[in-house]
């Protein structure tokens, strides 16, 4: 392959790994991040709540009542699960940060190399 | 459900932040430094921020005032009568008439899927605490979007003395 299709193909992988890749794991963090948010919030209050309080869950149109220990668990372990796929998450930008990173240096390299191959 | 920490701008990394990176703690740039091209991805990005965190902002501000609306009809319905009569809708412009059993008793959604029975009186300190909440993040946020706004417009400052001096070094 010549030396700038090979640089044109890492260019676009670059771009691709920049705008796609990278943005989309971000997003989908910061997502994961306002759910977690969202259900500590949730864990707070039925902290402060007396056991005998009435709590009720939003099934489609209806609210079920539910006891509070199930209500109590069930925000449990939805944090748990939220804060499994973030560090998940977390781990799949990481990864991708360093392939862009390698892609970066293999441009730079390229480029080098043209460089001296014009010159010569 | 607008209870949400004001979110970060999505963070893209950029060729000119990988650079900048480099530098020990942001900040400590020098916009004197940049070229024009790169102050106008500088520009780019500021911009780009601003609008997300203006929006964000926007919002909470949303937020608060529904929370504070809340209040208000909890006192409103606090302040009548068991047996007062009201129109309940059943679609924005659809009422039945219906009849206050309690006043005293409420069902507060506190957030995914879940809602709680309690007292009026500890709705309202319920949603206060919210509208306070909302309202430490705006004034965080707030704080952020001035930084941002000064950022801003320091790099269009240097901007215009890069372009300044540049026209008159090629008028010359």
């Amino acid at each position: 392959m010549s030396l700038e299709a090979r640089l044109e193909a890492a260019t676009t992988e670059y771009q691709k790994l920049q705008k796609v890749d990278i943005a989309n794991a971000v997003e989908n963090l910061q997502k994961l991040d306002s759910q977690l948010q969202e259900n500590e919030i949730v864990q707070k209050e039925f902290n402060l709540l007396k056991d005998d309080s009435n709590i009720y869950k939003l099934v489609g149109p209806v609210l079920v009542k539910q006891d509070k220990a199930e209500a109590t668990e069930n925000v449990a372990r939805r944090l748990e699960h939220i804060q499994s796929d973030i560090k998940r998450m977390e781990d799949q930008v990481k990864d991708l940060t360093e392939k862009f990173e390698k892609k970066k240096v293999e441009i730079v390299q390229l480029n080098a190399s043209r460089a001296q191959q014009t010159a010569s | 459900m607008g209870k949400r920490r004001p979110k970060q701008p999505p963070r893209r990394p950029t060729v000119l932040e990988e650079e900048m990176s480099t530098v020990p703690k942001q900040q400590t740039i020098e916009l004197g430094d940049l070229d024009l091209p790169q102050l106008v991805e500088v520009k780019k990005q500021l911009d780009e921020e601003l609008s997300h965190l203006t929006a964000s902002f926007g919002k909470l501000k949303q937020a608060q005032s529904r929370f504070q609306d809340c209040i208000d009809s909890l006192q409103n319905v606090k302040a009548r009568a068991t047996g007062s009569e009201i129109l309940v809708p059943l679609t924005g412009s659809l009422y039945v008439p219906g009849e206050l059993l309690e006043t005293d008793k409420v069902i507060v959604d506190v957030g995914t899927g879940y809602y709680v029975e309690k007292t009026s009186d500890d709705a309202v300190k319920f949603y206060s605490d919210k509208v306070e909440f909302v309202k430490k993040n705006l004034d965080k946020l707030q704080e952020t979007i001035n930084t941002k706004q000064n950022n801003l417009r320091l790099t269009v400052d240097v901007m215009q003395l890069k372009i300044s001096l540049g026209a008159a070094s090629t008028s010359k």
